[in-house]
């Protein structure tokens, strides 16, 4: 989400909006207004009604629909068998009605009638809103498409990212030093193997002890002596219980570390202003 | 100064924009004024239905003249005659039609007003879209001010608008984003103008504390005001609001204040108080974080003035060129057009604190600078001063001519919703193009 720093009196709404939008742009990848997503559409549905698509003249068929005007409804009522605009023959009619009524009743012929021109009406107003409905299913199809293509975009970005991570988490992970005791993470197998047997704390004390009398050594003597080790030497080294080594490569006492460690133990060598390990 | 505010429906029960817009204009220039209302019987502004008794009645102490409509609105009849007009090519005889069918239709109250104009300064006759208006407008145009409360709908592009707003006195906008509509789509720029709105009786005190006690409410939230109607952007704000949220679960409720007309979604997060005294209204507003409105049309919002009285940033549909400009304008409320700009602007809202305490403040300082009654009141006496000054010159507009009984019938206007697209719609703000008169009518 969007985070602004409010810093002068003066608020320039359309430069927040403008920020705002730049910010879905870069987090949906391309930002598609609403009349492109219609556009799109539009095109899908041409697509989905193609002759090589479903049907070869279904959207022929529904503009035909549209564009020519239906015929008219007739709507038949009990009188509209005896209608006439002439008014002596409406008086006949009306006057011979019961006459007819001996010969056949036209009432069932009425009612048929009047009711298919219910179901006309009612089959009119229907035709739109299947239109209306397909058009709407390939309308939120698209949306769909186009969010789905986004995600994928969103899902590629965040697993280089989580690489990313992955990587940097195990270079952190070779420069870190242990207290004594705590239980160092687990090491893969190495394919070559380290043949020399686990130190036991008596032997790791010892080492250390020499390494003190035998105090600083110089720079030259550190590189060679880290160089053949790498970082899984290191961390070998430091996992079997060794003391932590200063900046110069004197050994200092646990209860002088930094307050860097975390509560499993870790301590970071050194870390510049953002984070990453330095090499100093 | 004698006045007259001439108006579809008026009472103190009558909430309506313009009508409210009315009443309210009215009882402030009473101060300055001998003023009388003129109105329908109406009640109901659908069926235009006779419900008050015919003649002079008092509300609030504005004497109220009503008059009989002669029938009421016939829906389907109106809108048989509204699909001829804005979606097929017509005759000026078809929009005389279609104003009739809208109703109210009331001559007796355009007689009256005839009749009654050399005793008056001025009329001021609100609701351009209306029967009254626009018969009022031909009948004594020389005393005429209109006050159109004109929506972006496409009752703008008939073309018997044209000559109403091209023959008054003066027109009263309500924002800069309707006067360039009705500049664009009736060339009237020659017609003295304002933009001056409405003030609002926002109360001196109003305690948040309380409302939240009264109604039970605990957490933050966002307010909406007005009718709960699928016209107001309604439906679209509880699609919007629920995905909301389910991405931000902890983050604002929703109240709404206003009779529903819609279903409304049952959400834990989104209550509905019904219709609310003022007095309620106002400390929910104060109670809350900020207002949302997310209606498409609107001449003037007046819940968005109130809550930029009371400190509240605004969260407006930008697709509303008035609303949009009035955030840009006050610097006190963002926009959206669709969900990622509305998650994106109510969770800045929500979350970042001195944004929202400056847009807030902005909102306060606007609303002082541009809607106080005194401003109000101020912008409407100018007018007549202005006015009574190009009376002494002698200076007349003269009324357009509809032309002959042939040439209203020949189908020569085109459909008003195609004329409607051509007029150029955009928030004005400072700085572009359409925003020239900005200041020297602010």
């Amino acid at each position: 989400m969007t985070d602004f720093s409010i810093r002068s009196d003066n608020v320039d709404v359309e430069q927040i909006m403008r920020q705002i939008r730049a910010r879905i742009r870069e987090k949906r990848g391309v930002d598609y207004t609403e009349e492109e997503i219609r556009e799109l559409a539009n095109v899908k549905l041409e697509k989905f009604l193609d002759p090589r698509g479903v049907r070869s003249d279904l959207l022929e068929q529904f503009r035909r629909k549209r564009e020519a005007s239906l015929p008219p409804n007739f709507k038949f009522e009990d009188t509209t068998l005896f209608e006439t605009h002439r008014g002596l023959l409406a008086f006949i009619r009306r006057l011979l009605r019961p006459v007819l009524k001996l010969f056949f009743n036209p009432n069932p012929l009425i009612d048929a009638l009047h009711i298919q021109s219910k179901l006309n009406a009612q089959q009119a107003a229907l035709e739109p809103l299947y239109y209306e409905v397909i058009h709407n299913l390939v309308l939120e199809t698209t949306r769909l498409g186009i969010d789905v293509k986004n995600l994928k975009m969103r899902v590629e970005s965040m697993s280089s990212r989580l690489d990313f991570d992955e990587r940097r988490a195990r270079a952190l992970e070779g420069v870190v030093q242990y207290r004594p005791g705590a239980v160092p993470p687990l090491q893969p197998p190495s394919g070559g193997g380290d043949s020399r047997a686990p130190e036991s704390p008596e032997q790791s004390e010892r080492r250390n002890r020499r390494r003190r009398r035998r105090g600083r050594r110089r720079p030259e003597e550190r590189t060679g002596g880290r160089s053949g080790q790498g970082a899984q030497g290191a961390q070998g080294a430091l996992g079997a219980g060794g003391t932590p080594m200063s900046e110069g490569g004197e050994a200092e006492p646990i209860g002088e570390q930094s307050d860097d460690r975390d509560d499993r133990g870790l301590t970071p060598v050194h870390r510049d202003t953002d984070g990453e390990p330095s090499e100093s | 100064m004698k006045l007259a505010v001439a108006v579809q429906r008026y009472g103190a029960d009558i909430n309506g924009g313009a009508e409210l817009h009315a009443r309210y204009i009215a009882e402030r220039l009473a101060r300055h004024a001998e003023v009388e209302v003129v109105t329908t019987c109406a009640r109901d502004y659908v069926t235009w239905r006779n419900e008050r008794p015919e003649g002079v009645d008092q509300v609030n102490g504005i004497p109220v003249r009503r008059f009989p409509v002669t029938h009421e609105r016939d829906p389907n009849h109106f809108g048989r005659q509204s699909r001829r007009v804005f979606d097929q090519p017509h005759s000026i005889a078809d929009e005389i039609a279609w104003l009739e069918s809208e109703g109210p239709a009331s001559p007796a109250m355009i007689d009256y007003l005839e009749r009654s104009a050399s005793k008056l300064d001025f009329i001021l006759l609100f609701s351009y879209r209306y029967y009254h208006a626009w018969h009022g407008a031909r009948r004594v145009p020389a005393k005429a001010l209109l006050v159109p409360t004109a929506e972006r709908d496409p009752a703008i592009g008939l073309g018997i608008f044209g000559a109403t707003f091209r023959s008054v006195r003066a027109v009263m906008y309500n924002s800069h984003e309707e006067r360039a509509m009705i500049q664009a789509a009736t060339r009237n720029e020659e017609v003295p103008g304002v933009v001056v709105g409405i003030g609002s009786e926002i109360p001196a005190r109003t305690d948040g504390e309380r409302f939240r006690r009264k109604h039970n409410v605990r957490k933050p939230f966002a307010i909406y005001v007005g009718r709960i109607d699928e016209n107001k952007g309604c439906k679209e704000l509880f699609d919007f609001f629920l995905r909301y949220a389910n991405t931000f679960p902890r983050g604002l409720d929703l109240v709404l204040i206003g009779s529903a007309i819609m279903p409304i979604p049952q959400h834990p997060r989104i209550h509905h108080l019904g219709f609310l005294p003022d007095e309620d209204k106002f400390d929910a507003i104060a109670a809350s974080d900020l207002l949302i409105m997310p209606s498409y049309f609107e001449s003037l919002s007046m819940v968005a003035l109130e809550a930029w009285a009371l400190g509240r940033p605004v969260l407006a549909n930008g697709r509303c060129d008035v609303l949009k400009g009035q955030c840009i304008r006050s610097a006190a409320g963002l926009y959206y057009e669709r969900y990622e700009e509305f998650a994106e602007t109510l969770y800045a809202l929500e979350s970042n604190g001195p944004l929202h305490a400056r847009l807030g403040r902005n909102g306060r300082d606007y609303f002082t600078q541009h809607y106080t009654w005194p401003v109000i009141e101020r912008k409407y006496l100018d007018m007549f001063d202005q006015l009574k000054r190009e009376d002494a010159s002698g200076a007349r507009r003269p009324v357009e001519s509809l032309g002959g009984w042939l040439a209203r019938r020949q189908r020569h206007q085109r459909p008003a919703a195609e004329v409607l697209t051509t007029i150029p719609s955009n928030a004005v703000v400072p700085g572009s193009g359409a925003a020239e008169n900005l200041s020297r009518s602010a």
